[in-house]
């Protein structure tokens, strides 16, 4: 009993010295956001409000993820003990990554958080490495739990399809005040950010320091540019019959190139599909795509596009097209978006409304407001474009189409035109919503505007006087504006 | 009272058996008390009961599913039982019962239509029934005029007789087909399970078939009238049920004051937009797209597609309802400001069966390499989730844009028998096939022979729609493998190519 006692208050010290570093190196988030109402874009949903933790850095920077402040209308920093209340404004920020760089807004703000004990960014650690997470209950105490790194793997956490590095860690965490973003501090330096905890299995996931440091080197110089991507599609080798067709021999491994979007570092490096990608900058690939990564053990391939590589360095890639193998560089670079952007964060939809029909861009936002079961539930012919890109890309920069239509005299028998894309209006066709606005400014024959969709019937008409004056009545009854040009 | 009625009942028999050759309804010739005709009536309404065999899509190499089920039926003629379709779908077994009796008497099936749910059924020994009365095919009924339901409810062995008002007439889905509407009456009494196939009287003739109901209202049942029973009759006197034909014109409500201004209409103008005309049609080749449809057989078009015959606004599909596949049409339509008059020729439109539910057939299916491959259609899409937004969208153009010239079957990889020779291709189930060994799939049979060539080449290539990847087959140890499939998984048949 007496062994125990003597026992818990050794502990206790070292819990206490920590804690008071901790204290000085993290800070809480309390953000607003509002992001625009999917089917009025004119207009904004009713806000919600978020806290969580964040880590300081030197220069009086603070480190959080991208989805705390993702539609942030009002970002406030507040030290632990509720002495310091700071707004604070992004300096950048990576959806894909889901990283969030903060500074404050004001002089005294930047002074103020000069006083925090910066962390700096903890080396790669290894596996079986112990860490510390930060949490700060109620009461403004620090809260140290201990866990264990129990292996690295290549994650998506916030944009559904991006995958980057990530440490998993063993750990028997307590729920407390604004546990989430909460920082993982390894020697004093800060390792990680925690995106997600299952109580269940007592596993944390955390965001790695490389990624963290490819993050901020990035940010540095005021233009954040993002994570390069090789702009592929690929499916494993495992099957074996598969693997006979491709005349792959039983030794080797490598991805099969099921997609290549134009214009991306891969299309440029000359990859076609079909290709069999072997290695990345020598490391060979095994038939999941996995390679023998030092100290992390397997890891999936896009951490060596994804990870260190700076958007232009080149890579060489192995491949094996017709069962000969080749060697191409690329180099590297965003990936296109494309006619339809994977997400729309922090920009404002653009939109037209005209005697009652709401055109809008397709974003994969807009689509996933179908809730949880967007993929069934979403109009299918969105669906399709959204699946099938190239079937849409010729002569788009993005896809225009009909979101709704608000009952008025200029859209009466039209109440049913729902989700319908739209090819031209007044004999222009439709590359985008400005271009959109453009055509439907061009004077008419008779008055009557001609539009041509991809539906039955392919043209509906609308009078312009009467959608001029449903418009201007439309603003009288509250719409804020008919159309938003730029996002 | 007791008395009177047995008395008035013998009355009856003794009536029927004279006029049995020409089917009319016992008050028309006799004046009789209404007791005694609805004694009549009453024992031409029988019970049906049905043991039937519901095939199984999700797996077709097997025999399906044993149940059974009850219903009603009338006589209307010579050893003729009008009934729902419903009733006896895919029968093994049809028994018939008198009202009052407890014997059965065995049944077939003689003229089955799945799309506007009527079926004509006959007894083996029609002699225990050949003194009842036949009843009488009526009118349609008037709005707010009374009829009688009579049928053998919830399974009940006595008769049930309801009293309802008519309260709607319209043109409706039928839930049997789930792909065809046609003329309904709505009455207010309600149609339960069992009722199927009874007949509502009025004036002691037949008014309708008792066919279905709502489920999220009450007190609301639904008939066919009779000249939806009427056409079946028709249809069938020359010994085949041919189906209704199509007009295939799909039609926009000319509403928008813009629209009418660009096609030159005044506001009292007739007239419905073409927006689009199936490809292979009844009307393929002679209307188009972007026409106005303004008469058809004489009947002027609003601008909402309806027509008025007998004082009731109905849709314009009612005039093709009526018709058979060979009868002219005439369409009155407007092109860039022109007026023609065409006459047409009505004819059925087979791909449509593509959004019918289908009863009586053998599931098609075909067995590969352990991949089954089934035709898509809409009792595959109830069994299977088709989720794919490829095969959903195949599906919703299958007729409207035309696929059906090209892809008469649209294959779909239901299900992958796990086995050495297909292990990595679970993941693909509910993807449509496309192409084979670089040959574009057309229909079963063709997929059938394109996956068992007299030469075979070393692998097959298999190509599905929206997938950047083709599924590969070895040849080698194919013939094993589909014996270890059939074998272990219980299949006794590899395919059945053709319903």
């Amino acid at each position: 009993m007496k062994t125990i006692f003597t026992f818990s208050i050794v502990l206790a010290t070292s819990f206490g010295a920590l804690a008071k570093d901790a204290a000085d190196s993290v800070i809480r988030v309390a953000s607003t956001l509002q992001s625009y109402n999917p089917s009025q874009p004119w207009e904004k949903s009713s806000p919600v409000k978020r806290r969580a933790l964040a880590a300081v850095l030197p220069n009086s920077q603070v480190l959080t993820t991208a989805e705390m402040v993702t539609n942030a209308n009002f970002i406030q920093l507040e030290s632990a003990n509720g002495e310091h209340q700071i707004p604070a404004r992004v300096v950048a920020v990576d959806y894909e990554a889901n990283l969030a760089l903060l500074t404050p807004n004001s002089e005294d703000g930047i002074k103020t958080l000069g006083q925090f004990n910066g962390l700096e960014i903890a080396p790669s650690a290894h596996l079986g490495d112990s860490v510390d997470i930060v949490q700060i209950e109620d009461n403004g105490m620090t809260l140290i739990t201990e866990g264990r790194i129990q292996s690295a793997e290549v994650v998506s956490s916030f944009v559904p399809g991006h995958f980057f590095l990530n440490y998993e860690v063993k750990a028997s965490m307590q729920s407390a005040a604004n546990s989430f973003t909460v920082p993982v501090l390894k020697d004093d330096k800060l390792l990680g950010l925690l995106t997600s905890y299952s109580a269940k299995d007592q596993l944390v996931d955390i965001i790695s320091p490389e990624i963290i440091e490819a993050f901020l080197k990035d940010a540095k110089d005021g233009e954040y540019q993002g994570f390069p991507s090789l702009g592929i599609g690929t499916t494993r080798t495992t099957d074996i019959h598969f693997r006979d067709w491709l005349k792959l021999s039983s030794d080797k491994g490598g991805l099969y190139v099921t997609r290549v979007l134009p214009n991306s570092a891969a299309a440029l490096a000359g990859i076609n599909k079909g290709d069999v990608l072997t290695s990345i900058n020598g490391k060979p690939l095994d038939r999941r795509g996995y390679y023998q990564a030092n100290g992390y053990g397997q890891l999936f391939w896009s951490h060596l596009i994804r990870g260190s590589q700076p958007i232009g360095s080149t890579i060489k890639l192995g491949l094996l097209r017709d069962g000969k193998p080749l060697e191409v560089s690329a180099t590297l670079k965003r990936a296109p978006e494309g006619i339809i952007p994977s997400h729309s964060y922090d920009k404002a939809p653009r939109f037209l409304v005209k005697g009652g029909i709401v055109f809008q861009e397709l974003s994969k936002s807009y689509l996933r407001a179908f809730g949880d079961e967007w993929v069934t539930r979403a109009p299918l012919n969105l669906l399709d474009a959204l699946n099938h890109p190239e079937d849409y890309e010729k002569g788009r920069k993005r896809l225009v189409f009909i979101s709704a239509v608000i009952p008025t005299p200029a859209t009466l028998g039209y109440e049913s035109l729902n989700s319908v894309i739209v090819e031209q209006v007044n004999g222009q066709a439709i590359e985008d919503l400005p271009s959109l606005i453009a055509a439907f400014k061009l004077s008419t024959e008779n008055g009557i505007h001609t539009l041509k969709l991809d539906s039955q019937p392919d043209t509906i008409y609308l009078d312009s006087k009467v959608s001029d004056t449903v418009d201007q009545s439309l603003l009288a009854r509250g719409l804020p504006s008919l159309s938003r040009e730029t996002e | 009272m007791k008395v009177l009625f047995t008395c008035a009942a013998a009355l009856i028999g003794s009536l029927s058996a004279q006029q049995a050759v020409t089917p009319a309804v016992v008050q028309d010739h006799h004046p009789l008390t209404e007791s005694a005709s609805q004694a009549a009536i009453y024992k031409s309404v029988v019970r049906i009961e049905v043991a039937s065999q519901v095939p199984d899509y999700k797996t077709p190499w097997n025999a399906g599913r044993f149940s059974g089920g009850t219903g009603t039926g009338f006589l209307i003629g010579k050893n003729q039982f009008l009934t729902n379709a419903h009733v006896v779908s895919n029968a093994r077994r049809v028994l018939i019962t008198m009202h009052g009796s407890s014997r059965k008497h065995q049944a077939r099936v003689v003229h089955v239509a799945h799309d506007c749910d009527l079926a004509l059924l006959e007894l083996v020994d029609f002699a225990p029934f050949a003194d009842l009365a036949y009843l009488e095919i009526g009118t349609i009924p008037k709005l707010e005029s009374e009829v009688r339901v009579i049928g053998y409810p919830m399974g009940g062995e006595r008769i049930s007789v309801t009293r309802g008002v008519v309260s709607r007439i319209d043109f409706r889905p039928y839930a049997h087909s789930r792909a065809d509407s046609h003329l309904v009456v709505q009455i207010d009494a309600a149609i339960n399970p069992g009722n199927s196939g009874g007949p509502v009287l009025q004036a002691g003739k037949v008014a309708g078939v008792a066919f279905q109901g709502l489920t999220q209202a009450d007190n609301t049942g639904y008939m066919i009238p009779t000249p939806v029973i009427k056409r079946f009759l028709k249809d069938i006197e020359d010994g085949s049920y041919d189906s209704y034909a199509e007009l295939g014109v799909y039609d926009f409500a000319l509403f928008n004051p813009a629209m009418r201004k660009v096609y030159n209409l005044n506001p009292n103008d007739s007239g419905v937009l073409v927006s689009s005309v199936t490809t292979g049609s009844s009307s393929s080749g002679t209307v188009k797209a972007g026409d106005i449809l303004t008469a058809i057989d004489g009947y002027s078009v609003d601008s909402s597609g309806n027509i008025t015959i007998a004082g009731e606004r109905v849709n314009m599909n009612e005039i093709i309802e009526r018709k058979f596949a060979g009868d002219k049409v005439n369409l009155e339509f407007t092109r860039d400001g022109k007026n023609f008059s065409e006459e047409i020729s009505l004819k059925p439109f087979p791909p449509a069966s593509m959004y019918s539910v289908q009863y009586g057939k053998k599931p098609r299916y075909l067995i590969q390499g352990g991949l089954v491959l089934q035709p898509l259609n809409r009792n595959l899409y109830a069994a299977h989730k088709l989720n794919n937004p490829r095969v959903r969208r195949l599906y919703s153009e299958y007729v409207k844009e035309g696929l059906y010239k090209e892809r008469k079957d649209i294959l779909i990889l239901t299900r992958v028998l796990d086995d050495p020779i297909n292990s990595a291709l679970s993941g693909y189930v509910g993807s449509a096939v496309k192409s084979i060994n670089g040959v574009d799939v057309t229909d079963i049979q063709q997929a059938h022979a394109l996956l068992n060539p007299t030469e075979p080449t070393e692998f097959f290539e298999i190509l599905l729609d929206g997938l950047d990847r083709p599924l590969i087959l070895p040849n080698k140890g194919l013939v094993e493998a589909n014996q270890r499939i059939s074998e272990n998984y219980g299949i006794p048949k590899a395919n059945n190519l053709s319903n």
